[in-house]
C-alpha cells in the first residue's frame, strides 16, 4: 500500500475520498446491466432502469449506497484510524464492483452488456469501480496509521466497568451472530436452480469484508477482542449463547444447519491441525487420515448393518474409543519426530496418510467396507431422541440437522477449551519453543521428542473425535472423504485463517467449505482457483487472515506490536548509542 | 521364475520413469532445499506436450513415421515442460527466497493442485484419461523368456544415458560447477562471481527437461495418460530422491530402480497383492527416513553439503 500513496498528493486525500463516496452513491442507484438479467432476485429485478428511491434498494446496491454514505461523512469527520476506515470502504466496494462486472459480462456476452448496448445504458459497475479505486488511493495519500487504542476500562466504578463491558461484548457477539446467519443465507442455496447465488454472495463477501475491515481500523475489534480477553468467562457463556441462537435465526433451515453443521465438523479438525501445524510447528500433510480413523471406529462401533463387528455402542463411548484409537495412530505417526525433522516428517505424515488411504480403499481387515463404504449408520441418538429428526424447543419447530448441530457446536466449544487452555500451558509453550528453535528448546530442558509427539497425539485425539460425529451425521463411512486434497484443504484452512490462533482456524474451515457449497456452477473451477489461492496467500499474506502475535512477526517482518522489524532494530540501536554515549565507562568500573 | 523375470524386467521399466523425475527433485532439492511437489505435474505436462505436438501439429501422413514423431514430441514436451516449470520457480517460488521453509513447501501444493487442474480443464477432453499414441516402433523383443516391448527399452536406455549425461554435465562443465558451488553455499559461490538466480533456473530447466522426456516416453509405452500422472509418479519419484540420498543423482536412479523394484514384486509376492503395492513403497519410504534418512548415497557423493 505504501506504494499507492506516491499516486496522489496528500493535500487531495479529502477531494478523492469524497469523490469515490460519491461514485459508490451514483453506481448504487445507476442501472447495471444492458439487457434483462432476471425478473427475479438478481439483486434488484431488471437492473435496467435508475433507482431514484435510495432506501428501496436492496442485496449489493443497498451495501454500495451505506458504503458510499459513510465514505462521505467520514470524509469531512474526525474519526481515528479514518484512512484504515476509508480505505477498507474503498476495497469493499471494489470487490463488489468486480464481481457485478465480471459476472453481468460474462452472462451478457461481453463490455456491452455493462457499459451500452441496445439503446440502454448500464454504467453501475464501472462507477463501482472507479469509485473504489478513487476512494482507496484517497485513503492511502495521507499515508495508513496506527491502529487507534481504545480505553478497556469505562466508568468511574468497578461495577460499572464491569457491567459496560458485558453490555458491549453482549452487543458485539450479538452482531456477530447477524453476520454468521446473514453470510449463510446470503445469496440463498447455491446450483443449477439459481445461478444468482455465487456473485451475489462473492458480492456480499466484499460488504462484509469491508465492513470488518472498517471496524478493525477504527479499533473496535481490538477493543472488542481486548474487552473479551479480560472478560473471558462471561464472553465464552455470551458466544456459546449465540451460537446455540443461530438456528433461531434465517440460517435456521434444515440445509443451512446442515452446512453449518459440516463446517463445525472441519472446524473442529483444523483446530485439532492448528495444534500441530500452528503450535508445534510439525507440518502435518496426512492429518485427514486420522479423521477417517475416527469415523471408521465410531462407524464399526454403532451398530452399521455393513460393519463386520456388529457392535452397538452409546455415542458418547463410541465417539471416546474412536478419538483413543486414532491418538494411538497419532501418536505412532508422530514417532518418527524423534529423528526425521522438517520436510521430511511432512513427507513421513504424507506417505502414512496415502497407506491409510489405500489401506481403507481396499478393505483392511473387513473395517472399512472398502468401495462399498460402511453405509446406514444409524443417527446418534441420545435422551431417547434420535439427531435425525425435527425438535421442538420453546415451542419452536426446530429443523432436521438441528440437534447435530448442536452436538457439534458443544464438541468445538470443547476443543476450543482443549486448545486455548493447552495452548497457555507449559505444554503450550514447550510446544511453541519447539516450534521457533528445537535445539534452543531442548537445551532449556525441554524433553523435545515427548512433546512433539504429544502433539501429533493431542491433534489426532480431537479429528478422530470429529470423524465420530462427522460419520454418524452422514449415515455413510467412505474412503473418499479421506484422500490428500481434504489434508490439504485443511491445512489450507489452517493457513488462510492464521497459524496457532482459534478464530483463525474456525475461519478458515469456515471459508473453505462454505465458498463451495455458494458457488457450485463454478464447481469446475473450484481446484484451480483452491490452489492458485494457496499460491497467492504464501506469497501476500502468509500469516494468514488472524494472525497470532508471534507467528507475525516470524512470516511477515513485523514486531508483535505490528511495526516492520527495521524501525524496531534502528530505534533499538539508537537506544543502544545513546546509553553508550551516557555512561561510557561503566563497564570498567563493573569490571573493577 | 519366468514370473520373477518377467517382474524385474517391469520393475525396471517403471523405474526409468521415475529415475528421470527423481533426478529433477533431487537436483532442486539440492540447490534450494525445496521439496518441489509440482515437480511431478511438470513430468505430466509434458506428457500432453507430446500429444498436443502428435495431435495438432504433426501432419497425418508423416506422423507415424517413429523417427519423425518421436524427436518432434520429445522436443514439444520438454519445451512445454521447461516453460511451465521457469515460470513456476519465476512467480511462485523466487518471491519466497528469504520465507521461512513452510512457505515454499506450501506453494508447491499449490501449484501442483492448479497445474492438474488447469490440464483437466483447458486441455481439449482432458476429464478422462487420454489415448497416448505408440510412436516408437511396435515389436516385442524376447530376452530369454522375458518379453519386453521396444518403447520400454527405448525409456530404459534413455533413462540411463540422461542420467550419465546429467552426471557428467554437473561434474564437468562450467555451469555444472557453479551449480554444485551453490548448493554448497550460494552467499560464497555469489562472491565468486556465480549469479545464483541463473542457476536456480537452469536446474529447473534441467530437471523440467528429463521430466519433459519422461512424460513423453512414459505416454508412449502405457498409452494411456491422465491428469493425475503427476501426483502419483511424483511421490514415487520423491522416495526414490529420498531413498538414494537427497541431492545424490547416481542415489536418484539407483532409488527409482529399487522403488521400481518393490512395487512390482510387492505386488506380485507380497500379501495383499497389486491392491497394495503402493503401499510398501509408502512403508519403505517411512522406514528410510526414520532409519536412514540421509539415504543410501547419502553424504558419500552429494550435490551439496
Amino acid at each position: 500500500m505504501s506504494k499507492l500513496s506516491a499516486w496522489v498528493p496528500a493535500a487531495l486525500a479529502r477531494p478523492f475520498t469524497a469523490v469515490g463516496g460519491v461514485l459508490f452513491l451514483l453506481a448504487a442507484m445507476l442501472p447495471w446491466a444492458t439487457f434483462l438479467l432476471n425478473d427475479g432476485a438478481y439483486p434488484e429485478k431488471a437492473t435496467l432502469q435508475f433507482f431514484d428511491a435510495p432506501f428501496e434498494l436492496t442485496g449489493f446496491r443497498w451495501h454500495l449506497l451505506l458504503f458510499g454514505a459513510a465514505a462521505i461523512v467520514i470524509t469531512f469527520v474526525p474519526l481515528p484510524g479514518k484512512a484504515r476506515v476509508l480505505r477498507a470502504l474503498g476495497w469493499g466496494g471494489l470487490i463488489i464492483g468486480l464481481v457485478g462486472a465480471i459476472f453481468i459480462a460474462s452472462e451478457g456476452g461481453g463490455l456491452g452488456a455493462i457499459t451500452a448496448a441496445d439503446g440502454n445504458t448500464a454504467l453501475g459497475s464501472i462507477v463501482a469501480l472507479l469509485g473504489g479505486i478513487v476512494l482507496v488511493l484517497g485513503a492511502t495519500a495521507t499515508g495508513i496509521e496506527d491502529l487507534p487504542h481504545w480505553p478497556t476500562r469505562l466508568g468511574s466504578s468497578p461495577i460499572q466497568q464491569r457491567l459496560t463491558a458485558y453490555v458491549v461484548l453482549i452487543v458485539a457477539f450479538a452482531g456477530v451472530l447477524w453476520l454468521v446467519s446473514a453470510t449463510l443465507t446470503a445469496g440463498g442455496i447455491g446450483g443449477a436452480a439459481f445461478p444468482y447465488a455465487g456473485p451475489i454472495f462473492l458480492a456480499y463477501l466484499g460488504f462484509a469484508g469491508g465492513l470488518l475491515a472498517a471496524l478493525h481500523g477504527v479499533g473496535l475489534a481490538r477493543w472488542i477482542s481486548q474487552l473479551s480477553e479480560e472478560h473471558r468467562a462471561f464472553s465464552i457463556v455470551v458466544l456459546l449463547a449465540c451460537a446455540c441462537a443461530l438456528p433461531f435465526t434465517e440460517a435456521g433451515s434444515q440445509y443451512w444447519m446442515q452446512v453449518a453443521a459440516t463446517i463445525g465438523v472441519y472446524a473442529a479438525t483444523a483446530i485439532g491441525l492448528n495444534i500441530v501445524v500452528g503450535l508445534a510447528g510439525l507440518l502435518d500433510l496426512g492429518y485427514v487420515a486420522f479423521l477417517g480413523i475416527g469415523a471408521f471406529v465410531a462407524a464399526n462401533l454403532s451398530g452399521a448393518a455393513a460393519s463386520s463387528l456388529g457392535w452397538d455402542l452409546p455415542f458418547p463411548l463410541a465417539a471416546l474409543i474412536a478419538a483413543v484409537v486414532a491418538g494411538i495412530f497419532g501418536a505412532i505417526v508422530g514417532s518418527p519426530t524423534l529423528r526425521v525433522r522438517g520436510d521430511y516428517l511432512a513427507i513421513v505424515t504424507l506417505a502414512f496418510g496415502e497407506i491409510f488411504y489405500r489401506s481403507s480403499q481396499n478393505n483392511i481387515g473387513d473395517l472399512t467396507g472398502g468401495s462399498n463404504s460402511i453405509p446406514g449408520i444409524p443417527p446418534v441418538t441420545m435422551f431417547g431422541t434420535p439427531f435425525n429428526e425435527p425438535f421442538t424447543l420453546f415451542g419452536t419447530e426446530l429443523p432436521t440437522g438441528v440437534l447435530y448441530y448442536f452436538l457439534i457446536v458443544v464438541i468445538v466449544a470443547i476443543i476450543m477449551a482443549v486448545f486455548a487452555n493447552l495452548k497457555n500451558s507449559r505444554i503450550g509453550r514447550a510446544w511453541i519453543a519447539v516450534r521457533e528453535d528445537e535445539d534452543a528448546a531442548r537445551a532449556m530442558g525441554i524433553r523435545t521428542g515427548q512433546v512433539k509427539i504429544l502433539a501429533f497425539l493431542v491433534g489426532a485425539m480431537l479429528a478422530g473425535l470429529a470423524g465420530a460425529v462427522f460419520v454418524h451425521k452422514l449415515g455413510t463411512a467412505s474412503y473418499s472423504s479421506f484422500q490428500f486434497l481434504e489434508s490439504v484443504t485443511l491445512l489450507a484452512a489452517v493457513i488462510l485463517g492464521g497459524m496457532g490462533t482459534i478464530p483463525g482456524a474456525v475461519l478458515g474451515a469456515s471459508l473453505l467449505f462454505v465458498l463451495p457449497e455458494k458457488l457450485r456452477e463454478f464447481d469446475d473451477y473450484r481446484l484451480l482457483v483452491f490452489g492458485l489461492a494457496l499460491v497467492f496467500i504464501m506469497r501476500f499474506r502468509p500469516q494468514g487472515l488472524v494472525p497470532d502475535r508471534i507467528r507475525r512477526a516470524e512470516f511477515a517482518g513485523e514486531t508483535a506490536e505490528g511495526k516492520p522489524i527495521e524501525e524496531v532494530e534502528e530505534q533499538v540501536v539508537l537506544e543502544h548509542e545513546q546509553a553508550e554515549h551516557e555512561a561510557p565507562s561503566a563497564p570498567k568500573e563493573g569490571k573493577a | 521364475m519366468t514370473t520373477l523375470l518377467q517382474q524385474i524386467a517391469n520393475g525396471l521399466v517403471l523405474g526409468a520413469t521415475i529415475g528421470l523425475i527423481a533426478l529433477g527433485y533431487t537436483m532442486v532439492y539440492g540447490i534450494i532445499q525445496l521439496i518441489n511437489f509440482a515437480h511431478g505435474e511438470v513430468f505430466m505436462v509434458g506428457a500432453f506436450g507430446g500429444l498436443a505436438v502428435y495431435r495438432w501439429v504433426l501432419p497425418e501422413d508423416i506422423r507415424d513415421d517413429w523417427y519423425i514423431s518421436l524427436p518432434a514430441m520429445l522436443v514439444g514436451g520438454v519445451i512445454i515442460a521447461i516453460v511451465v516449470a521457469v515460470l513456476m520457480e519465476r512467480l511462485a517460488y523466487r518471491p519466497l527466497r528469504n520465507a521461512p521453509r513452510l512457505a515454499p513447501l506450501i506453494t508447491a501444493l499449490g501449484v501442483s493442485v492448479a497445474l492438474q487442474e488447469a490440464v483437466r480443464l483447458w486441455f481439449p477432453d482432458a476429464t478422462s484419461a487420454q489415448a497416448f499414441p505408440r510412436v516408437f516402433v511396435d515389436a516385442q523383443i524376447d530376452i530369454g523368456p522375458i518379453a519386453i516391448s521396444a518403447s520400454q527399452l527405448l525409456l530404459i536406455v534413455v533413462s540411463i544415458v540422461l542420467a550419465v549425461l546429467l552426471q557428467l554435465y554437473i561434474s564437468k562443465s562450467r555451469m555444472g560447477r557453479a551449480m554444485r558451488a551453490t548448493s554448497m553455499d550460494r552467499d560464497t559461490a555469489r562472491l565468486m562471481g556465480v549469479n545464483p538466480d541463473r542457476v536456480i533456473v537452469l536446474t529447473f530447466v534441467l530437471g523440467a527437461a528429463l521430466a519433459g522426456v519422461a512424460g513423453v516416453l512414459y505416454g508412449s509405452n502405457i498409452n494411456l495418460i491422465a491428469n493425475d500422472i503427476g501426483f502419483q509418479n511424483g511421490i514415487f519419484a520423491f522416495t526414490a530422491a529420498v531413498l538414494g540420498g537427497i541431492g545424490s543423482l547416481r542415489g536418484a536412479v539407483i532409488g527409482a530402480f529399487i522403488i521400481g523394484l518393490i512395487k512390482t514384486l510387492g505386488g506380485q509376492y507380497l500379501p495383499g497383492g497389486t491392491d497394495y503395492d503402493y503401499v510398501w513403497i509408502f512403508v519403505v519410504l517411512i522406514l528410510v527416513l526414520v532409519f536412514r534418512p540421509q539415504g543410501l548415497f547419502g553424504e558419500v557423493e552429494r550435490m551439496r553439503a
